[in-house]
């Protein structure tokens, strides 16, 4: 159950990150103007999406494995 | 470890698999005949209007000396598991690196040969030019096929006994090889372009220690694999 | 002892999720975008950290499985299996996070460049190692094969990182960019370092969660066996 709530909570964290840094991102680098956006933004948050997608399921699989084997070392 | 016994059980394992070569050439003449009708296919890959076949044949001798090396390593540990003969001497209290080392070395030789016929038919069907130091070639060659004899008889031995068996082989042994096709395809190529000797000599020594360090880890490691 | 490291993974992994979550803050709201390469070099704070926790892990995957095969001890082949899954993983993060950067960077997704190739080779020495240990004829086989692959793999990974840089030498890339050099900013280095110390911190949790699997599992055959 903690491991539940656990991994829960850092998707929740992570997906208002994510969010939120977008808009971060843009405010700071108003001032680049000259500086083409666009692929290298859409880029960054592609790897950051990547990247923290794979950690999180891989915490995920790891509650999982972890529940049914407790829950079956509770049974017997 | 370098007790009286050891180095007649490297002969005797040495021997014994050369000599059911010798009476089989079960091995022998596949890998022979692959080498042949692999260079036979590269000719035919190669558009001489682009490239001249002298110049990558460097590189494809060094990937014929893997594919054909995995024919003849993967092999034979199936061939002990056939006729039981390894098993009966891990019965005894043989060590074990002596028999890794026996089985390094009746496969180096094998391989060895092999390579020799792949240069020559290559040299033929290319028009290779041997160079001016043709003994370098050869060492650059012979330090290039120990190491990866020896990587390829600890996973040939370790792969023998999965599910997957020799087709889990390459994926275990060609990262491994990567300094091995670096060096080795470099330095031959140099000296198949009539430069010094002294340009590869870095690369020989880098071959030499690949080898060394391949054998060692196979010597101190073999024993854990074998074990029943 | 299931609950101490069940405890000890959580916190390690709590901590390295706010760790985490403080470096995603300097990156995207702290950080002054690098000047040559622009907004993509943020890419790196999520690269570096995952190489370096990668090969950290295959560090702990070869000195575990030393001392498996030395001692014969289950709880260090546990430990390997929980860092080889954890490293094959965060090999995978350097894989696709690099060539979304060497596009933009380089212009191409993927170049020859010797780190991000040794990780290449890295992950296939990886992957080769999870293959072993499936496939083999009964777990204890597996465990000393898996080993054996551990081990042979650190020998060589040495070697095979100075051949290809020397490779490189052979072929240089058309632009090289050295964004760790002593000219960077602070705010890049500190954001750098806050990256490395959160992974380091999260993958070490997990790794001890992972290990909390293997042991539950271990229980149970035990449990089982009797």
């Amino acid at each position: 159950m903690i491991r539940r709530t656990l991994a829960s909570c850092l998707f929740g964290l992570a997906l208002v990150a994510l969010a939120g840094a977008w808009d971060g991102l843009a405010a700071q680098n108003a001032n680049l103007g000259a500086q083409r956006l666009g692929r290298p933004y859409l880029f960054v948050f592609l790897a950051y999406a990547i990247g923290w997608g794979l950690i999180l399921g891989w915490i995920v699989s790891i509650a999982r494995r972890l529940r049914s084997l407790e829950r079956r070392i509770d049974r017997d | 470890m370098t007790g009286p016994g050891w180095l007649s059980v490297v002969t005797a394992v040495a021997g014994k698999d050369l000599r059911i070569e010798f009476r089989t050439r079960s091995r022998s003449l596949t890998m022979a005949g692959f080498v042949v009708l692999v260079g036979v296919l590269f000719n035919f890959s190669i558009d001489q209007a682009l490239v001249r076949p002298q110049d990558i044949a460097s590189g494809l001798t060094w990937i014929t000396l893997i594919l054909s090396g995995l024919i003849g390593v993967g092999r034979t540990f199936a061939i002990e598991k056939e006729d039981g003969a390894l098993a009966g001497l891990l019965l005894t209290p043989a060590p074990r690196d002596a028999i890794y080392v026996g089985k390094v070395l009746a496969n180096f030789l094998l391989v060895y040969a092999i390579v020799l016929l792949t240069i020559g038919v290559f040299g033929l069907f290319f028009r290779l030019d041997y160079g001016n130091h043709p003994g370098a070639l050869l060492g650059i060659l012979a330090a290039g096929t120990l190491g990866f004899v020896a990587l390829a008889t600890l996973f040939g031995a370790l792969t023998a006994s999965t599910t997957l068996g020799e087709s889990l082989l390459p994926i275990l042994l060609f990262p491994l090889l990567v300094p091995m096709v670096v060096y080795g395809a470099s330095a031959s190529g140099r000296l198949l372009a009539g430069r010094p000797v002294a340009e590869v000599a870095g690369q020989g020594r880098m071959l030499a220690a690949f080898a060394v360090l391949a054998v060692g880890a196979g010597a101190a490691l073999f024993g854990q694999i074998v074990e029943e | 002892m299931k609950a101490r490291t069940g405890w000890l993974g959580i916190t390690l992994a709590v901590l390295g999720a706010m760790a985490s979550v403080g470096t995603l803050w300097m990156v995207f709201f702290w950080v002054p975008t690098e000047r040559t390469m622009g907004v993509v070099q943020r890419i790196f704070y999520i690269h570096v950290p995952s190489a370096w926790v990668a090969f950290l892990a295959f560090g702990i995957v070869a000195v575990a499985s030393g001392v498996y095969l030395w001692l014969g001890d289950e709880r260090a082949d546990m430990a390997a299996q929980a860092a080889a899954e954890g490293g094959l993983l965060f090999t995978v993060i350097v894989l696709t996070t690099g060539p979304l950067w060497g596009k933009i960077a380089w212009g191409t997704y993927w170049t020859w460049e010797p780190r991000l190739t040794l990780t290449l080779i890295l992950g296939f020495i990886y992957v080769g190692y999870m293959m072993v240990r499936s496939a083999a004829a009964s777990p204890e086989q597996g465990k000393r094969f898996a080993a054996v692959v551990g081990i042979v793999g650190a020998l060589f990974i040495p070697l095979i990182h100075m051949s290809v840089y020397w490779f490189r030498g052979l072929h240089p890339d058309p632009v090289i960019l050295n964004p760790e050099g002593p000219t960077a900013d602070w705010e890049i280095q500190a954001t750098l370092y806050a990256g490395l110390l959160a992974f380091t911190l999260l993958f070490l949790g997990l790794m001890t969660l992972r290990y909390g699997v293997e042991r539950a599992r271990h229980v149970l055959e035990l449990r089982e066996a009797a």
